[in-house]
């Protein structure tokens, strides 16, 4: 019973990585319904920031990780500002097409920088090992993850629910042309999506340097193994995005556990189940509920 | 007239003389990308070396023009990269990266006949078919996972291992290997299980394995998922119990910087001198490192070493071919330049230890293992230091071709 609630509350604790990894592309998604393929990019620029101010400005490490999540969320405006709002009113597609050459350009700037190649690891900031409580472990950097996550999700469900931004992004989200006919400016909501995501971003990225190192692909590679998270919990649904990826996190931790095992009894090298599950889980809810379990269900009258 | 063009024509002549040809040599490997902690090192050893060569004129007469690229751990990549250089700088030897490419380009390579120094140690890579050129600079995954099971066999009977290795060709190269040599030596392999890069959370990693009785766990990898493995265990207080150990890209400075105090006691097998160590190689390594102004982190790197001594190895090649083959420096000399390393002509440039005396590198046509010797060594107070001496893995000659 011990091993089940240790595996649980890992795969929480991971998935809470996930899912705030995810918040910046439901963000957007649910403003602008534009699939950020530059996620993972935003992750590992936040990351990489705070570890340079930590290391080479020599900042204490949550003061520089604050001052990360603050320039990474002034990229997402930059970004906003430059690439995107002159295609306000394009297709969709071929905004996310930018978003797609946007990554392989970031990509690109961060090959050139000390981060394109190796392992970095933040300053010691949290005490070593983690909580113990009746034999399950959790360590300081998945309760960071967790209160991260915790924080956000509080955050940004008052913001749509109660703020004037809040309720003008899900207008803006519904119908670009009645909320500009009402006075709501979509440019200002973008932009603001965009700062947020990459915030978010940095947050997510901070915390996985801070429970793995930081190397550009692995960090790179959260941005996309959040894609199933998002679109299990919905790709407009804050709460959705949370929830997703948790199931993806336990899902993980409970076929590295148990699925695995399996495998190499009989006779396959083992493992690995763990990298297929989200996307057989992603497959199925294509299938049978494809806008998620708490994404908008649209109607389309003809 | 006539006497002026000659003279000048003469000049020009003398002075391409003077300057002499130019050989060429190609690396391609991760300088960025997948697995880029151990090909940026790599690259940056092969390069520093090269300078170091054309500096000291290693190879009398010719100026050697290395081409170092990066495939981003990309086969197709690689693979274009190869055929570009094939096609425009026909270079005397290739410098490979990757387990994958190397295995995809391994037909080529013997068509082409284009001698192949690679940074994997796959088996596969020397072994039939196809395999003529293919030269292992150190001893194979497959030798240094047996030589670390032989290792546990000193102090524990019958031990329970679980494998732990990467989700690739790199990873599962050593596997069948393993299950051989654990059969002859009364151990048994509970498990085996893949785990690549981005393992936030290795928990029901370790319990499911712990549960299986495992007492040790041998890692194929590279450092960044097993340091995280061995965070994982101090804090589970499983590395009490289950001793982890790995080959030879899964130690050194990368994993004492990310594991920290959790990677005590960690064993390692290396066919590489260390650079607390006082070996030719290692003090060219560090003077090397700082006349180029490369970083700590890259000095420290044991894959630094690594690139320098694949280079070494390559430029000592083609210096051999120019001298026995009055100047002709291609494939086909530097070919024999190098089965022709052995006995009195066997290499030592002092980045790898032996366990014969006084050589360190050597070929022949048939034995295409460079430095067959390795030691293991253990992660105490923040570095490595040997616990044996070097040796060679009789049971791998046995479990390899069974």
């Amino acid at each position: 019973m011990v091993d089940f609630v240790q595996n649980l509350i890992s795969g929480v604790a991971v998935g809470c990585i996930y899912a705030l990894a995810g918040l910046g592309f439901v963000l957007i998604y649910k403003s602008s319904r534009v699939i950020n393929f530059a996620n993972g990019q935003f992750i590992a620029i936040g990351a990489f920031m705070a570890y340079a101010l930590a290391v080479w400005v020599k900042l204490p490490v949550l003061l520089a990780a604050l001052l990360a999540m603050l320039l990474t969320a002034g990229l997402g405006f930059l970004v906003e500002r430059v690439f995107l709002r002159r295609l306000v009113g394009q297709p969709i597609i071929s905004v996310i097409m930018v978003t797609i050459g946007l990554a392989s350009v970031l990509d690109g700037l961060m090959y050139l920088t000390p981060f394109g190649s190796g392992n970095f690891t933040f300053p010691q900031f949290l005490p070593q090992g983690g909580l113990s409580l009746g034999g399950v472990n959790v360590s300081y950097p998945q309760l960071l993850a967790i209160g991260f996550t915790a924080i956000f999700l509080v955050l940004f469900s008052w913001f749509f629910q109660r703020s004037v931004l809040g309720v003008s992004m899900r207008a803006v989200a519904d119908d670009q042309m009645a909320a500009m006919s009402v006075g709501v400016s979509v440019q200002q909501v973008f932009a603001l999506a965009w700062a947020v995501a990459g915030l978010t971003a940095a947050a997510a990225g901070i915390v996985v340097g801070a429970v793995s190192g930081l190397n550009q692909d692995g960090l790179i590679a959260i941005g996309l193994a959040v894609f199933p998270a998002v679109i299990l919990g919905g790709l407009d649904s804050v709460p959705g995005a949370v929830v997703g990826g948790i199931i993806i996190g336990v899902l993980q931790s409970f076929s590295t556990a148990y699925l695995d095992g399996l495998f190499s009894q009989i006779g396959l090298v083992g493992g690995g189940s763990q990298y297929v599950m989200p996307f057989v889980v992603l497959l199925v809810m294509l299938w049978f509920k494809p806008h998620g379990l708490f994404g908008t269900e649209e109607i389309e009258r003809v | 007239m006539k006497r002026a063009i000659i003279l000048v024509a003469m000049a020009f002549l003398g002075l391409v003389m003077a300057q002499g040809r130019t050989v060429n040599l190609l690396w391609s490997g991760a300088i960025t990308g997948p697995t880029s902690d151990v090909g940026g090192p790599y690259g940056a050893g092969v390069e520093d070396y090269c300078r170091y060569a054309n500096e000291q004129k290693l190879i009398p007469n010719f100026t050697l023009n290395c081409t170092v690229r990066d495939d981003q751990y990309q086969n197709p990549n690689t693979q274009r990269i190869f055929e570009e250089a094939l096609d425009r700088a026909k270079p005397a030897i290739y410098l490979g990266y990757s387990t994958g490419a190397m295995l995809q380009l391994k037909p080529l390579i013997n068509e082409v006949k284009m001698p192949t120094i690679p940074a994997s140690a796959h088996i596969g890579l020397i072994d039939p078919p196809n395999n003529q050129y293919m030269f292992l600079p150190v001893s194979s995954y497959s030798e240094q996972v047996v030589a670390l099971m032989e290792y546990i066999n000193r102090t524990t009977k019958n031990a329970k291992i679980a494998l732990v290795i990467n989700p690739s060709p790199f990873g599962r190269a050593v596997v069948d290997h393993a299950r051989r040599a654990a059969q002859r030596l009364g151990q048994t392999i509970v498990d085996v299980r893949e785990v690549g890069s981005g393992n936030l959370d290795n928990t029901a990693l370790l319990r499911a394995l712990d549960a299986a009785g495992a007492q040790f766990i041998i890692h194929q990898n590279v450092a960044g998922p097993v340091a995280n493995i061995l965070k994982d265990a101090q804090r589970l207080g499983l590395n009490r119990k289950i001793r982890q150990m790995g080959a030879v890209y899964t130690g050194g400075s990368d994993l004492i910087r990310l594991a920290g105090d959790a990677a005590e006691g960690f064993l390692w097998a290396s066919s590489y001198y260390t650079l607390d160590e006082n070996a030719p190689g290692i003090n060219l390594q560090k003077q090397l490192a700082q006349k180029y102004n490369r970083s700590a982190d890259i000095l420290n790197s044991t894959n630094y070493t690594a690139g320098m001594l694949a280079a070494a190895i390559a430029i000592e090649a083609m210096k051999r071919a120019a001298q026995r083959f009055n100047g002709r420096i291609d494939n086909e000399t530097v070919y024999q330049a190098l089965i022709g390393m052995n006995g009195p002509n066997a290499f030592k440039p002092g980045f790898a230890v032996s366990t014969k005396a006084g050589i360190e590198i050597d070929f022949t046509r048939s034995e295409q293992t460079g430095a067959e010797g390795l030691r293991v060594l253990e992660a105490r107070g923040g570095k490595f230091v040997p616990v044996t001496e070097p040796f060679t893995s009789a049971l791998f000659r046995q479990v390899r071709n069974p």
